[in-house]
């Protein structure tokens, strides 16, 4: 009873406080001295004492921070038409911030609406914005998303390259256009198969009117300009939309549960190729990368957010399949790659970290490349350049200035590889055991093994200490299913059951005593 | 209407386990390990047992319908139920704990270890116990030069350590999700409210692999600070930290 009052009070309030809240953009114009205040407290260190983007943080952050003086905002719901954003934009922005950026959503820390709204004033202010446009994108009639609706997107999408030209052919964003923003700064085409890094949302809706606005102050283009050789009507706006939100990847997200990679047991050879059709049975893992950003030299700049795990094993082998999107094959040399890189490029590159030795107690090497008391093996492949063919290599480590090359082929470690489309996909093989027990992990089945991966993007500069890398998660190599557990289970329910009736019958016997 | 006694064990067990379900997986969205559940539910049971059979009275009342069950000719339909369901519940339950467990070890660690009296650190020897932070005294002295050493320490921090403490200081930096352990939440009563400003120098300028073992060295992101920053900049970044957060450092003439 208690509970529910309260609850019926939350609610209360949470109505009250809706109908209070919702008007202040007309009601309360925001007090440009209050946002300056919050600005100077909460802001300033990336977006700059003036506004102009170019606080301390400044060049660490990709993309750069606004710069107000512009006026130009990214996520805007006004008319592709229209130059400045309704205030409800900036308002939103502030309050949910911009996933995939260094933006973040301050709704929580400043829960006052009104401290939001004042800094909508004080923004505006920098470009000496007045009124809004008022207006928005015409919605028309909403298309819901249906097989067919996705058809017809799937299709304006790919007409004449219309997205495809920068979004590549399945949305991952390897289109092979170089883009620059409006103040220079390199930009890359969304990677639309990862709804995690859309500025708005991947909600159809939002991406309609992306499509409609375009991304002002980059080369993201409206679709509702007349104008345009590749105008899209509003149907056929909701029709690439519902396309769009289709792209996302569900089943290679990154959920906090998900630790282990589990390698299923096979019969037979396990496969060796990155198309061999046995991986559409593997049990796959996604991990969140980050770039190094913890031992000299660092990097803040990466391209590759995730990887996305799977093995199997038989007695003797266990192969393991790496992917991840990567929107530029880099192939030292070859001049396809030269066209998109900035600098000249390095090998792409992924690498396996484990243990020299399966840890007894909870104590693992140093998660970056071991440390003195506790070496690692490193399993890497490299994927070539125009005179040398993808290759891999092995290294036992204790830690980053400590790392030994040793004889691949001695070791027993292969590779396959195949990009398509923005993805990478690579198969590494290697026995379970090694002649060098000393030196080399010996893999067994059952155990929990940590495991942790590193990532190159060579078309971002990145070699050596500068990459992006998980920490330690685990290795399994997942036992056949075994029939003991069922049979000891029949067992116990038998002998629980047997006493029950024993029980039964004697209190029977002495009832009639 | 009185609950009978056998029904008011059952009902508080049931009570505790969905209470732990609910906290932890719900609320708190993290999953408790199964193995520490078990253990949780071990000790529940042995209380409520010592409890309700507490005095021979209370046993009798607990036996009883238990004793009517076997015995009472006229519960026999009651009966057979019981004595399927029973069975079949331990079987599965051998089931559940003989299967191969694919749930990772749980990896239990300290998260605010004592700290050592001593750090050498920039080729020096600094006292933990009797370290303060040189720029604290400018608060009350120069509150103008205070606020320009702030600054600078915000400066310190966005460049180095808002990807993972986050631009909010609440430990959700963009980079927060790929790290395990997760970056620590300065806004949390729990963290540097309770610290001293020597303690945060320790922990900065040695990072995770300056950790003893306890809170698992080999794990924590944390980078040595004593790498890439100065002693002036650790110092003005705690400063930072405070002032932000609102929080003031914990210090030994209030204790
Ligand atoms: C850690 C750095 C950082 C801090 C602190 C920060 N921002 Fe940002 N902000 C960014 C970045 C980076 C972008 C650009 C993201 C992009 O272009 O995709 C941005 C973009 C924006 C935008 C533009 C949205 C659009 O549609 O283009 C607004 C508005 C904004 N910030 C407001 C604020 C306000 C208000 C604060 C303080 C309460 C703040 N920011 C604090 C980094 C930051
Ligand atoms: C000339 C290149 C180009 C073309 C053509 C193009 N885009 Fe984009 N698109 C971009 C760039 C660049 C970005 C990222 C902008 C940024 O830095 O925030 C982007 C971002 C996006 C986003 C992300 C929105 C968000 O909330 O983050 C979506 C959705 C999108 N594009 C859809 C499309 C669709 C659909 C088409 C075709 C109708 C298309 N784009 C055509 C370059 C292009």
């Amino acid at each position: 009873m208690m509970t529910f009052k309260f609850i019926h009070g939350l609610v209360f309030l949470a109505l009250m406080a809706g109908v209070f809240a919702s008007g202040p953009s007309v009601a309360a114009p925001g007090d440009v001295e209050n946002g300056e205040k919050i600005y100077m407290k909460r802001c300033v260190w990336c977006h700059g004492e003036e506004g102009e983007g170019d606080g301390p943080a400044g060049d660490l952050l990709v993309p750069p921070p606004r710069d107000f003086t512009s006026g130009l905002y990214k996520i805007k719901t006004s008319p592709f038409d229209e130059d400045f954003p309704n205030d409800d934009d900036i308002f939103r922005m502030i309050s949910d911030g911009m996933p995939g950026t260094d933006m973040p959503a301050w709704k929580d820390i400043l829960k006052n609406e009104q401290d939001r709204w004042d800094l909508v004033a004080y923004l505006k202010a920098f470009a000496e914005l007045e009124e809004e446009p008022g207006t928005m994108v015409d919605y028309g009639a909403p298309v819901a998303t249906s097989v067919e609706s996705i058809a017809k997107g799937q299709k304006l999408f790919h007409d004449g390259e219309r997205c495809s030209e920068c979004h590549g052919q399945d949305g991952k964003g390897d289109g092979i256009k170089k883009l620059k923003g409006d103040n220079g700064e390199r930009t890359w085409p969304r990677n639309l198969t990862k709804p995690w890094t859309f500025r708005a949302s991947n909600d159809t809706k939002d991406i309609f009117t992306r499509i409609s606005t375009g991304i002002p102050g980059t080369q993201m283009p409206s679709f509702a300009n007349p104008k345009s050789k590749t105008m899209l009507s509003v149907e056929e706006r909701w029709h690439v939309a519902n396309y769009v939100n289709s792209l996302a990847k569900t089943d290679k997200t990154v959920r906090a549960v998900n630790t282990v990679v589990k390698a299923n047991r096979i019969e037979g050879d396990v496969p060796s190729d990155p198309d061999d059709p046995a991986w559409d049975t593997a049990e796959l893992t996604t991990f969140m990368m980050v770039p190094q950003i913890f031992e000299k030299e660092r990097v803040f700049t990466y391209t590759n957010d995730t990887i996305t795990v799977s093995a199997f094993y038989n007695d003797k082998e266990i192969a393991m399949l790496l992917e991840w999107d990567d929107r530029t094959r880099s192939i030292p040399g070859d001049p396809n790659i030269d066209k998109i890189a900035d600098k000249v490029p390095y090998e792409d590159r992924v690498s396996v970290q484990l243990p020299v030795t399966i840890p007894e107690g909870t104590q693992k090497p140093y998660f970056i490349n071991g440390d003195t008391e506790n070496p690692v093996n490193l399993l890497s492949w490299r994927s070539g350049t125009a005179t040398s063919p993808e290759s891999v290599s092995v290294a036992n480590a204790t830690g980053s200035e400590n790392i030994e090359e040793r004889d691949a082929a001695n070791f027993g470690l292969m590779a396959k590889s195949a990009y398509k489309d923005g993805t990478w996909r690579v198969v590494m093989k290697r026995p379970l055991s090694t002649e060098n027990a000393q030196g080399d992990l010996q893999l067994v089945e059952g155990r929990f093994i940590p495991i942790a991966f590193a990532n190159w993007d060579g078309s971002n500069s990145e070699s050596g200490t500068k990459h992006s890398r998980t920490t330690w998660y685990w290795l399994l190599l997942k036992p056949a299913n075994s029939a003991k557990p069922y049979i000891l289970a029949l067992i116990v329910a038998g002998i629980i059951f047997g006493g029950l009736l024993w029980w039964a019958k004697a209190a029977r016997r002495n009832g009639e005593v | 209407m009185k609950i009978p006694r056998l029904l008011q064990a059952i009902l508080v067990l049931a009570g505790v386990y969905g209470g732990f379900v609910l906290v932890f997986d719900v609320i708190l969205e993290q999953v408790i390990p199964s193995s520490l559940l078990n253990m949780y539910m071990f000790f529940v049971v042995a209380g409520t047992y010592m409890v309700f059979t507490f005095n021979e009275e209370s046993t009798e009342e607990i036996v009883a319908p238990i004793k009517a069950l076997v015995e009472d000719p006229s519960k026999k339909m009651m009966r057979n139920v019981v004595f399927l369901v029973v069975p079949l519940f331990f079987g599965w339950f051998t089931f559940q704990q003989m299967k191969p467990s694919f749930e990772a070890p749980l990896e239990l660690r300290t998260i605010h270890p004592a700290p050592p009296s001593a750090v050498k650190v920039y080729g020096k020897r600094y006292n933990l116990l009797t370290l303060e932070n040189p720029f604290r005294k400018f608060e009350k002295e120069d509150p103008e030069k205070f606020a320009e050493l702030v600054r600078q320490g915000g400066a310190v921090y966005i460049k180095n350590c808002q990807y993972c403490h986050g631009d909010k200081l609440d430990g959700k930096g963009p980079y927060a999700q790929g790290l395990n352990p997760v970056p620590l939440n300065f806004q949390d009563i729990g963290t540097i409210a309770q610290l001293q400003e020597a303690y945060l120098f320790w922990r900065i300028t040695t990072g995770g692999p300056g950790l003893p073992k306890e809170a698992t060295p080999w794990l924590s992101a944390m980078p040595v600070w004593e790498n890439f920053l100065s002693e002036d900049e650790v110092w003005k970044v705690i400063l930072f930290l405070y002032d932000y957060t609102g929080y003031s450092p914990r210090s030994w003439e209030h204790e």
